[in-house]
């Protein structure tokens, strides 16, 4: 900033013929055309830096052998890192449960909270009580939450145990137990994003415009015929956008609880893609395998892209 | 919208079975948290002996004094330095023409498409390679440039009304002047939605401090979290004492702005 402006006590009221610009910028002509640049050069070395060319990085990373120690020299390998990481049974398991994960997403946290947001959208604002608590868990870090998760499933004292024993059943551990541990992230997962998800959907029903709904009623639609003629279509842009960022949250922020909570384990039961990448590259230091299991994600997540793009771009276009 | 009265009835249910299960794992932090150590593993959830020692506990085990230092610290520079650049962008693609501004503005809004995952390994030898390696700067600068930032400060430069633009410039204010003393104090609401957003979303953040982070000198609250986890699991007194710590600032903020916070996530889409 200082190299563009010493003007700090410029007052607009002020009349003054002198543009009160900084040096650079009057030498440069206010005009010229170097000037928009200016502005904009911080973000694009930080982009650029951090973003775009470590997405090439990465392509060239996934080529070569390396250890992250920087005496040693990297070898290249070609694609031997993709048929490796490919082949390798932690690769299928995290991908089996990436598709897990996104296929149980998708009811849970896209689909159930719409008609949970229609009946509050019909409350009016006297669903403001529901909003203020719906809210709650998007504030919370997912540390917190998985921490917390932790405690009230403790095998032996948590209160999910306790109180299961109340009502004389006895609850499994079952984060020990590689069929449930992956539902039990899941769960909390859900906990964390279904309020969220219902708000969104509730900015998407703010924009229709309830005299339609009065003009169905008075021809004898029941509530039944409305949702499905009227606020399902207008819904589907904002199902969509739902629908792509719960995917993504799915893909990384799950890194969260699995982390924390399960270390992938048991016997890598709950291990998704992202984490399967965070083990290759930081646990066992394989660079090579880490960047071609990133390139391998990469991929997943363009294809998911597109056939999302296909199914709704039909569907989308309601407008109002 | 009138439902008719079975469908009011199962609403109205259905949310608050959903709200309690919300509001059921945070009573039960709550409860913990002020538990002597003899009661932490009973079912009550009102103590016999309120007591405030597990947070004293907390700071006295652990370093956790030092990481919310490290965390409001990083948080603070991340907030300024994120809205500082954002709104010079978003006046470079408001409010100039010039050439392959489409292109350059398409490749800043792509970036948000890029999730982290993807360029994690090279900015992680990157880091190293800067030596910011457990430092503030690791934490603050790989995050400055906010695509989110200038696309939202964009839109509202794009409908300032021009006149009170040409207004400045006719008595003599250059573009510089311009944005900081006429368009900037206008964006009042964006800026502070933006703030919300930012400080949140960097105060929460997990995965990239995990990765860059080693020592007192620049861990944060959440992997010092992890990190007492992993030391002290028993301790679970102190445990939730340290989550309800982590989680107040957040809270907080959401108390004194609740509407807007809400409205600005929700239109943002951002995830926490």
């Amino acid at each position: 900033m200082s190299m563009l402006s010493p003007s700090t006590g410029a007052t607009l009221n002020a009349v003054a013929p002198a543009r009160r610009d900084g040096w650079l910028v009057s030498r440069l002509g206010a005009e010229s055309a170097l000037v928009p640049w200016l502005y904009l050069v911080p973000t694009l070395i930080l982009l650029a830096l951090f973003t775009y060319w470590p997405l090439l990085q990465t392509a060239y990373l996934s080529l070569v052998d390396w250890n992250m120690n920087p005496s040693q020299p990297t070898q290249f390998v070609g694609t031997e890192n993709y048929g490796r990481v490919f082949g390798s049974t932690l690769f299928q398991t995290a991908l089996l449960n990436t598709v897990i994960y996104i296929g149980a997403s998708i009811p849970l946290k896209v689909l159930l909270p719409i008609p949970v947001a229609v009946f509050l959208w019909s409350l009016g604002t006297r669903g403001h009580f529901y909003r203020a608590i719906l809210f709650l868990p998007t504030l919370i870090s997912f540390v917190v939450v998985g921490v917390a998760f932790l405690w009230i499933l403790n095998p032996i004292f948590g209160y999910a145990k306790q109180f299961f024993a109340l009502a004389g059943y006895r609850l499994p551990n079952l984060l020990a137990d590689p069929d449930a541990a992956i539902w039990v992230i899941i769960g909390i997962s859900t906990w964390k994003v279904l309020g969220f998800n219902m708000l969104i959907y509730l900015a998407g029903l703010a924009s229709i415009n309830r005299e339609y709904i009065e003009a169905m009623r008075m021809d004898g639609a029941g509530d039944l015929t409305i949702f499905r003629r009227l606020i399902w279509p207008l819904l589907t842009p904002t199902l969509m956008f739902v629908m792509i960022s719960t995917i993504i949250f799915t893909m990384q922020q799950v890194f969260t609880p699995i982390d924390l909570m399960t270390e992938g384990g048991p016997s890598n039961s709950t291990t998704n893609l992202f984490y399967m990448i965070y083990q290759y590259s930081f646990v066992t230091f394989d660079v090579g395998g880490g960047a071609a299991g990133t390139m391998m994600l990469f991929a997943l997540l363009m294809i998911l892209a597109l056939l999302q793009i296909r199914l709704f771009d039909r569907r989308a276009h309601y407008k109002q | 919208m009138q439902l008719s009265r079975p469908l009011q009835v199962v609403g109205h249910l259905v949310l608050l079975i959903i709200c309690l299960s919300i509001l059921a794992p945070m009573l039960i932090v709550v409860s913990t948290a002020i538990k002597l150590p003899n009661e932490v593993y009973a079912l009550s959830l009102w103590p016999d002996v309120p007591t405030l020692q597990n947070f004293a506990h907390l700071f006295e085990q652990t370093a956790f004094g030092r990481y919310t230092w490290n965390t409001a610290g990083t948080t603070a520079l991340r907030v300024a330095g994120q809205l500082a650049l954002g709104v010079l962008a978003a006046y470079a693609f408001a409010r100039f023409t010039f050439r392959f501004r489409d292109a350059i503005f398409a490749l800043v809004i792509g970036a948000m498409m890029i999730p982290q995952v993807l360029t994690m390994l090279p900015n992680y030898i990157l880091m190293a390679q800067l030596g910011w390696f457990d430092t503030w700067w690791a934490l603050v600068v790989p995050n400055l440039a906010t695509p989110i930032a200038i696309f939202l400060l964009r839109q509202h430069m794009m409908s300032f009304p021009s006149e009170l633009i040409d207004a400045a410039q006719m008595d003599g204010a250059g573009h510089w002047t311009t944005l900081w003393r006429v368009i900037v104090p206008n964006l009042g609401p964006a800026l502070s939605a933006l703030t919300i957003i930012i400080f949140i979303d960097s105060w929460n953040e997990y995965f990239w401090p995990l990765l860059v982070t080693e020592s007192e000198n620049s861990r944060t609250i959440q992997i010092g979290l992890r990190e007492f986890l992993q030391d002290d699991q028993d301790d679970y007194g102190a445990l939730m004492a340290g989550i309800i710590f982590a989680s107040v600032p957040a809270i907080a903020v959401f108390l004194f702005f609740q509407r807007r916070v809400m409205d600005t996530f929700v239109s943002s889409g951002l995830k926490g």
